[in-house]
């Protein structure tokens, strides 16, 4: 049975067609740290959640998911060959917070253990590097970033305030 | 003694739960789905199927899982035109809605040949969606090392002694997606207002010989938009030049939910959707059909907390 339902299935599938990019580009101002990121560490509980420094991209090195323990369970968690991690960042001044990533991993960001409501979302600017874009509004005060169902252990993430 | 006739007795138990028939909970008027012979209903197999229906580790990185791109809040269809896969290849079509799927006589947006779940179900998890052409063995491998999946393989296949391989997760997602039965609308239960019933009296009219029966859907291949020869629908099934463009007549049970709209999402309205079918319509008469096809959302459906992820498959919590 599994031989005829395969043979369907690769009748559907077509030749994988990647965009190209010749040579990359220089991600948006309130992200020019992006090119420049810093090895670091992602935690594994919220209790050791690594600190992010909004302004500043690191380049994450995340443990597989099957060693984080979330303080919320992420709405599409990753299966247990995926990889995630817990952050932690500290907002001093109220705004608009973008979390731009590497990857189409999910992430939350979570208040006082309770996720906060993204006010937008989508893809990075073409050939930065960035694939996928989240703002939240916030207020000042710490909040922890999960990030979850990433496809490797390597992870291009950042924070940072855009202006007002 | 004592204790091998309690396993025994245990074990009676569970062969009775497990062959206890499914019950199908539908409306007056609708029969049942056809279901394959080899692969009946079963409560143990709707759990299971539902546990690697949220499962990412049917992708061949961890990342994607069928409800990845069928989400619940959307009756199980997606908010993007089209979603790349696993790789970042680009996808090809909308992401249908899965309510009701298991009436339809023929699975995807243009290919007759696929006729059952089980079948569909290895599309997009051996294709770019989730990657895993060429990792046959590795889903297999992932699952048996999670003692809860064993448990629930036992339990949903006695008949093949808990197997764990590609044929028995087809049939439980298969079976999961046969329990996605969505008939809660305020239509179904006469429940219009009167606007929406001014406008079921236009779709049944105009739009309802093809939106037909219990699904709103005969099952039949049809052109609506312009021939695309990036994706030439039913045509690259069967080769012949006058199914160009055709593609299946989709559901509308909840369609107000799973836009944008039409096999390659380019309808971002459902007003633009309504405009772009040959038919007539004026402006307050779409009006009318906009408030009916609203009422054709289910939020019993899309708020199911039996169809929604699984926290504790095997009740360890």
């Amino acid at each position: 049975m599994f031989n005829a339902l395969l043979a369907a299935a690769l009748l559907q599938a077509s030749a994988p067609a990647h965009d190209r990019c010749p040579e990359a580009v220089a991600p948006p101002a309130e992200l020019s740290g992006w090119a420049s990121p810093r090895p670091l560490g992602a935690g594994r509980t919220v209790g050791r959640a690594t600190m992010l420094t909004p302004g500043v991209a690191v380049a994450a090195r995340l443990p597989s998911t099957r060693d984080v323990r979330y303080v919320v369970r992420p709405e599409k968690p990753g299966g247990s060959v995926s990889y995630g991690g817990v952050f932690a960042f500290t907002v001093t001044t109220p705004g608009r917070y973008r979390v731009a990533l590497g990857s189409g991993a999910w992430i939350d960001v979570l208040a006082d253990g309770k996720p906060a409501t993204s006010v937008a979302h989508g893809h990075g600017p073409a050939c930065t590097g960035i694939r996928k874009m989240v703002d939240f509004d916030l207020a000042a005060g710490r909040y922890v970033l999960q990030v979850a169902g990433n496809g490797t252990a390597d992870l291009p993430l950042m924070v940072t305030k855009l202006p007002a | 003694m004592i204790g091998r006739a309690a396993l025994t007795l245990a074990a009676l138990i569970l062969t009775v739960a497990v062959a206890a028939p499914w019950r199908w909970s539908l409306p007056p008027g609708v029969v049942a789905p056809i279901v394959p012979a080899d692969n009946p209903m079963s409560a143990a197999k709707v759990a299971l199927g539902r546990r690697l229906f949220y499962d990412a580790d049917l992708s061949i990185d961890g990342t994607m899982s069928c409800a990845s791109c069928h989400e619940q809040k959307h009756a199980f269809a997606d908010v993007n035109a089209t979603r790349p896969g696993v790789h970042g290849d680009p996808g090809r079509r909308n992401v249908p809605g899965l309510a009701n799927v298991a009436w339809l006589s023929s699975l995807t947006s243009a290919d007759p040949r696929v006729t059952t779940l089980e079948a569909q179900a290895m599309i997009p998890i051996f294709g770019l969606e989730m990657g895993m052409h060429g990792s046959e063995q590795e889903i297999p491998r992932r699952l048996t090392r999670d003692v809860c999946y064993r448990r629930q393989f036992r339990a949903a296949f006695p008949d093949r002694r808990g197997r764990i391989d590609m044929t028995s997760v087809a049939m439980a997602l298969a079976s999961f997606e046969r329990s996605l039965v969505s008939f809660g609308t305020p239509a179904d239960r006469g429940a219009l207002s009167p606007q929406a019933t001014a406008g079921k009296a236009v779709f049944d009219q105009t739009c309802a010989s093809c939106h037909s029966g219990p699904i709103f859907s005969d099952g039949h291949f049809h052109v609506i938009l312009p021939v695309d020869k990036a994706d030439r629908g039913l045509a690259e099934a069967t080769g012949r030049a006058e199914d160009e463009g055709r593609f299946r007549t989709p559901p509308l049970r909840n369609v107000a939910v799973t836009g944008p709209w039409f096999h390659d999402g380019s309808a971002r309205t459902l007003r633009d959707a309504i405009a772009r079918h040959p038919v007539m319509l004026d402006a307050a008469d779409t009006g009318r059909v906009l408030a009916y096809l609203m009422a054709l959302t289910d939020r019993g459906f899309i708020e199911n907390p039996a169809f929604a992820y699984p926290d504790d498959p095997c009740g360890s919590k």
